[in-house]
């Protein structure tokens, strides 16, 4: 089954000898409400940036009387902060890494093979998708426990990775079914194993859809909240978000330009990362929905 | 079809051992919880004290003590409100909109406008609710309470009188992309023509929308409705970040109920119980969904 690996088919029929839009004059009025809600979307960050660079930063938005990068400077050099954000690194690299593996051995399984029970394999394992850590998070933290996995980057790592893996391995099966059986048929008569063919022909080719993985991968991992408040107790090994967290709710003076050059910090790649992912969205958003499991 | 039966036992093995990590993965750390939550709501279980060490089986004693606490029935309810006001109504009205607004021909600038509102849900939400934590500050110099001055709107304290208000209108900023999304997407898919025959018979853009569009993007709808709200019964670390729960248990969903139980007060066996109240109801709405999809591939 062939499937799209573009953002859904966005260029139907776009003939430029369309005639004009018979509402024209609600025109104006649709400009009036996405300026509106841009500006509800956009203002939050507004505070964020200005304060970032503001050595009189406060609590409250306003323009900078003057502006520098010391707010920056202090995180650099804040040993605490930095720690953070190569925590999260470690973490969401980690957990990366992991999901490409796996996700990319039963991807090709999937895509490769037909057996009995797979459409309920991939129906489950969409089901598992579903399953909110918020709901579970009492015996995750016992069977991480029971692993003595709580407060190492090990447990970090395999948690995030399966919480990722559904969508990844969903993803992976849809990229694959896109490469040829032919290629890889040529490969065989050549000699080369299966497995060789998979990472050496397969792998390569499906390689923006195996890219996409691991940006969402990463973005989710990098975001998350919820998991290292449970699993991480010991604050060299805290990660940003955790980080960011204590720092607003638990110390009596909040330095809200190092706050907010730390979100800053913590923002941008989350947001070059989708910048790049963008033509998959549609795909990770629904998944399942625009690609077939036959 | 490039898919086929494995062939001997090589080819069957190549089938088990390529699928095993992933699924050990999921095993373990999904579906095992999942189980061990069911295990676990039968016991009196807590993190400390002599239950601890002993736990006991106690039946449904702890559902019947979740179904008679207060506590849990408010939970629900707040839940409920959040889910329909913040996400059923907010996010999908606004999305659905913007969808609309951006299917127009006439309308330029839609990168910028789709990038504006995409914003919001790109972010950690950590920053998400920390942006939020200075937009509500309940000076006067809050920006929201800045911008109801304007209309004449004495300043008020958003975090500690209107708490739930509150994450609702933060949880429809964060989520008016998600539906944004789907919505385009289900739009490309009405062939122009339709909506041209429809307007040169004489249709009024209002009949258009609700006799034509919204019918042909049903689907989609329903879709939406499904996926949002079992990604809104479970949100978290947006309303723990900027309330943890409260003022006063305000803002205590059932997220923030079920971790509340489990991590400050000890609780394994009745947090369990939630969690499988929690679970039951989401993997519900996620069996309607997965059959949908079926239905459709």
């Amino acid at each position: 089954m062939a499937v799209r690996t573009g953002a859904a088919p966005a260029a139907v029929a776009v003939t430029p000898t369309h005639h004009r839009h018979h509402r024209s004059r609600a025109l104006p009025l649709v400009y009036l409400f996405l300026a509106g809600l841009a500006i509800f979307c956009v203002v939050p960050f507004l505070w964020i940036l200005l304060a970032s660079v503001d050595p009189h930063a406060g609590v409250h938005l306003q323009i900078p009387a003057s502006v520098d990068l010391s707010s920056y400077v202090r995180f650099l050099t804040d040993p605490m902060f930095s720690r953070y954000i190569l925590n999260s690194m470690i973490m969401a690299g980690g957990s990366t890494v992991l999901v490409i593996l796996t996700s990319a051995l039963a991807g090709y399984a999937l895509s490769r093979f037909t057996f009995r029970g797979r459409r309920v394999l991939m129906f489950g394992i969409l089901m598992t998708r579903i399953v909110p850590v918020s709901a579970t998070i009492a015996p995750l933290y016992l069977i991480v426990q029971y692993l003595k996995l709580v407060d190492t980057y090990q447990g970090m790592i395999v948690v995030l990775a399966a919480q990722q893996l559904p969508l990844a391995i969903w993803l992976m099966k849809g990229f694959f079914d896109t490469v040829p059986g032919e290629l890889e048929e040529a490969a065989w008569v050549d000699g080369a194993s299966r497995l060789v063919s998979a990472f050496r022909i397969v792998l390569p080719l499906a390689a923006p859809g195996v890219g996409a993985v691991a940006l969402f991968a990463f973005i989710e991992s990098w975001g998350d909240f919820l998991t290292p408040l449970i699993l991480i107790t010991s604050s060299d090994k805290t990660p940003i978000s955790i980080g960011l967290f204590q720092a607003f709710s638990y110390r009596n003076q909040v330095d809200w330009g190092l706050l907010t050059a730390i979100s800053v910090v913590y923002m941008v790649p989350t947001i070059i990362l989708y910048l790049l992912v963008r033509r998959y969205l549609i795909k990770a958003t629904v998944v399942g929905a625009l690609q077939g499991a036959g | 079809m490039i898919a086929r039966r494995p062939r001997g036992l090589r080819q069957h093995l190549i089938v088990a051992g390529f699928l095993a990590p992933a699924l050990i993965l999921l095993g373990i750390f999904v579906v095992a919880p999942v189980v061990w939550a069911l295990g676990l709501s039968v016991t009196d279980w807590r993190l400390t004290g002599p239950s601890a060490l002993h736990p006991k089986i106690v039946g449904l004693a702890n559902y019947g003590r979740l179904l008679a606490s207060d506590d849990f029935r408010a939970a629900f309810f707040r839940t409920g409100v959040f889910v329909i006001f913040s996400a059923i109504i907010g996010q999908f009205v606004f999305g659905l909109a913007s969808a609309l607004a951006l299917h127009r021909r006439d309308v330029r600038l839609k990168a910028l406008w789709g990038a504006a509102i995409l914003m919001p849900l790109v972010v950690p939400e950590t920053v998400a609710a920390f942006a939020w934590s200075s937009m509500l500050e309940s000076s006067d110099q809050g920006t929201v309470n800045r911008v109801i001055g304007l209309a004449g709107v004495a300043p008020v304290a958003w975090l500690q009188d209107n708490a739930m208000l509150s994450i609702i209108v933060v949880n429809i900023w964060r989520g008016i992309a998600f539906a944004m999304i789907l919505f385009s997407a289900a739009l490309e898919g009405v062939p122009q023509e339709v909506n041209e025959a429809a307007t040169v018979d004489g249709a009024s853009p209002r009949q258009l929308l609700t006799k034509i569009t919204l019918p042909l993007i049903k689907p989609a709808i329903v879709l939406y409705m499904l996926l949002t709200t079992i990604g809104t019964v479970t949100v978290f670390g947006l309303i723990y970040f900027l309330t943890r729960g409260g003022p006063g248990g305000d803002t205590t969903t059932l997220a923030i109920f079920v971790y509340e139980r489990a991590f400050k007060f000890f609780e394994i066996g009745l947090g369990s119980a939630a969690s499988v109240i929690m679970l039951g109801f989401v993997l519900g709405i996620g069996l309607i969904y997965v059959r949908l999809l079926r239905a459709q591939v």
